[in-house]
């Protein structure tokens, strides 16, 4: 047999080998982690993941996770300018326990010490009674993760944001927090090339926690025009929680509504403020009604309607309509 | 005896609870800057105020296990509240002199000999430099770390919705109130109907901004609870009606000023003037 011959069926056994080996790694870490000896695993944990690392250290496997909690509010939840002025610079001890918790679990937590610039950070909400927690079971190497159903419940999320879960609860829609402000996609867990190879891909959360934009198809308005009275109702159409919601934050719809004359002189104005912390937000799938009494002939009214987020002394738009009185 | 049980007793929980103001002028002074260690946002927990619980349980358990005769925890109250005693001693070194190891010491020896008479009459020296703290500085703790500073909290205007300072707002809020009362009693309802939308919208801001402490529901009941929002139901019907009645408009009023301004004054007023005072300093 010639030389080079030999050669490339070495190589091809080589190969074959590495395939073999790769695929039944594959294998294991995805279907049949039980097998792995745990004595092979002690060869690859890193102990220090266990020893509540920062989310920079989280990232240099989750690296994707990592990316979209950085632009999450969570992420500033200790460090956020709205957080440190609504909080007198931090010395409200009934802030402290969401800001900066130590281990969310589905119950209210506690404030932790260390760390605390990293907010509500990975090891707050999967590190919990020292072991890594998450939607799957996991061999995942350098730490072992546990399956643990609060992950995908809208009570993990409810350990903070109570208000809104009981909102949430009380309007009996089946999509959970989750399915709203944390979407999943099928992707890799982690992105540390080539060991996320070894990783089946998984429906993975949104980790920017986000938020949602309230649009015209969320928010309807009816109006009636009354002798001396201009009567509106807005109704929260399709958001299973009030809106605005927060449990100690001030996001605000602001309504304006300008009174016009038949000449199109502006005769009169007025505004409202809708918001959870005036107990005024809207409730989901419930008219909300308003009168409003008119000292002058209306002949037109345009009203526009606002979001003002908790965190932002901006508003959006969300729509504006002109309505005009029939005339009889 | 047992008379004089309870006469040592009662001296003993007088002594630690109630020693009293020995002057008769107070003086509110602002509590040392290392205090602020043992406060949030500086510890996570009220560490002072739950050493002071300490201090309390140890002493109290010594009296209630003495009547119990229940001599071994007697004993261990009596040794920890020595440890929490000298721990508390520095804790605070402005403070250091206000404490007397020998008479927590001597309080438990005598509370060791298990006889209630003589712990009771040990427990006066201990007992007279708890009270001279607390006479002193009880108050001004409490004001510092418990009371909000009102000067610094900022409301949204719900007019120009910008911020403006609390004491700003109060006075704005004050004057929409009486642009309401004084356009009604001079007949000018529709001025009046106008003060009023400022004044409930001025009103709500508050309860927006004082929702930021008062976090549970139950207080926000209280200070912007159903009889404020009656009071109000009540002022728009009258104000939207073709006659106001001018009985049940001043009854409305009554009821903003008594559940609404009254309530939140009387709790508040008092510790912000004093916080004011040592924040212009």
């Amino acid at each position: 047999m010639k030389l080079s011959t030999r050669f490339l069926n070495f190589i091809t056994a080589i190969g074959c080998f590495a395939i073999a080996g790769i695929s039944i790694a594959y294998f294991l870490i995805n279907e049949k982690f039980e097998w792995i000896p745990e004595a092979a695993l002690e060869l690859v944990r890193e102990k220090v993941l266990l020893e509540r690392p920062d989310a920079k250290r989280c990232s240099e496997c989750h690296k994707d996770i990592y990316e979209a909690w950085k632009e999450s509010r969570h992420s500033i939840s200790w460090t956020s300018k709205t957080y440190i002025d609504a909080s007198e610079n931090r010395t409200k001890e009934k802030c402290l326990a969401c800001h900066i918790p130590e281990s969310v679990t589905g119950e209210k937590p506690i404030p932790r010490l260390e760390l605390r610039d990293e907010g509500i950070y990975c090891v707050s909400c999967h590190f919990i009674n020292g072991k890594m927690n998450g939607p799957y079971d996991l061999v995942a190497p350098p730490h072992p993760t546990y399956r643990n159903p609060d992950y995908v419940n809208s009570k993990f999320c409810g350990s903070c944001h109570q208000k809104t879960f009981k909102e949430w609860k009380s309007t009996g829609v089946e999509n959970t927090c989750q399915d709203c402000h944390m979407p999943r996609i099928k992707s890799r867990l982690t992105q540390k090339f080539p060991l996320s190879l070894l990783h089946k891909k998984k429906w993975v959360g949104n980790h920017k926690f986000l938020h949602g934009d309230i649009t015209e198809k969320d928010i309807l308005i009816e109006v009636e025009f009354e002798e001396n009275f201009f009567n509106f109702s807005l109704l929260n159409k399709t958001v299973p929680h009030r809106v605005p919601t927060a449990d100690n934050g001030d996001p605000r719809l602001y309504l304006y509504i300008t009174f016009l004359n038949a000449a199109g002189e502006l005769v009169d104005k007025n505004k409202w403020i809708i918001a959870p912390q005036q107990d005024t937000a809207l409730l989901f799938n419930k008219k909300m009604a308003f009168r409003y009494r008119l000292f002058v002939p209306v002949a037109h009214a345009n009203i526009i309607l606002k979001y003002q987020p908790a965190w932002s002394k901006e508003k959006d738009l969300i729509w504006e309509k002109t309505v005009h009185r029939k005339i009889k | 005896m047992h008379i004089i049980q309870i006469l040592s007793l009662l001296i003993a929980i007088t002594t630690i609870i109630g020693q009293p103001v020995q002057a008769k002028d107070m003086v509110i002074k602002e509590p040392p800057k290392s205090l602020d260690k043992f406060y949030p946002p500086q510890s996570d927990q009220p560490k002072w105020t739950q050493q002071m619980h300490k201090l309390s349980t140890h002493f109290g358990g010594v009296f209630i296990n003495l009547k119990e005769k229940d001599f071994e925890n007697v004993d261990k109250h009596a040794e920890k509240l020595v440890e929490e005693y000298k721990k508390t001693s520095e804790m605070v070194p402005e403070w250091e002199e206000y404490f007397d190891i020998k008479a927590a010491e001597a309080f438990a020896a005598a509370a060791k000999t298990h006889d209630i008479a003589k712990a009771g009459k040990a427990s006066g020296d201990l007992g007279k430099t708890c009270g001279k703290c607390h006479a002193e500085h009880q108050v001004a703790v409490w004001t510092k770390y418990h009371w909000p500073s009102f000067h610094k909290i900022k409301v949204i205007d719900p007019s120009s919705e910008k911020e403006v300072y609390f004491h700003k707002f109060m006075k704005q809020i004050s004057g929409s109130f009486k642009a309401m009362r004084i356009n009604f009693g001079e007949g000018q309802y529709g001025r009046a109907a106008r003060a009023l939308k400022t004044f409930k919208s001025e009103y709500m801001e508050l309860k927006s901004t004082c929702s930021k402490c008062h976090t549970t529901d139950d207080v926000k009941r209280f200070y912007v609870g159903g009889d404020a929002s009656r009071a109000f139901a009540g002022l728009t019907k009258e104000l939207n009606a073709e006659k106001p009645n001018p009985g049940n408009f001043w009854k409305n009023v009554g009821l903003v000023g008594k559940t609404g301004c009254k309530n939140c004054h009387l709790t508040h007023r008092t510790y912000s003037m004093i916080k004011e005072v040592w924040e212009e300093k």
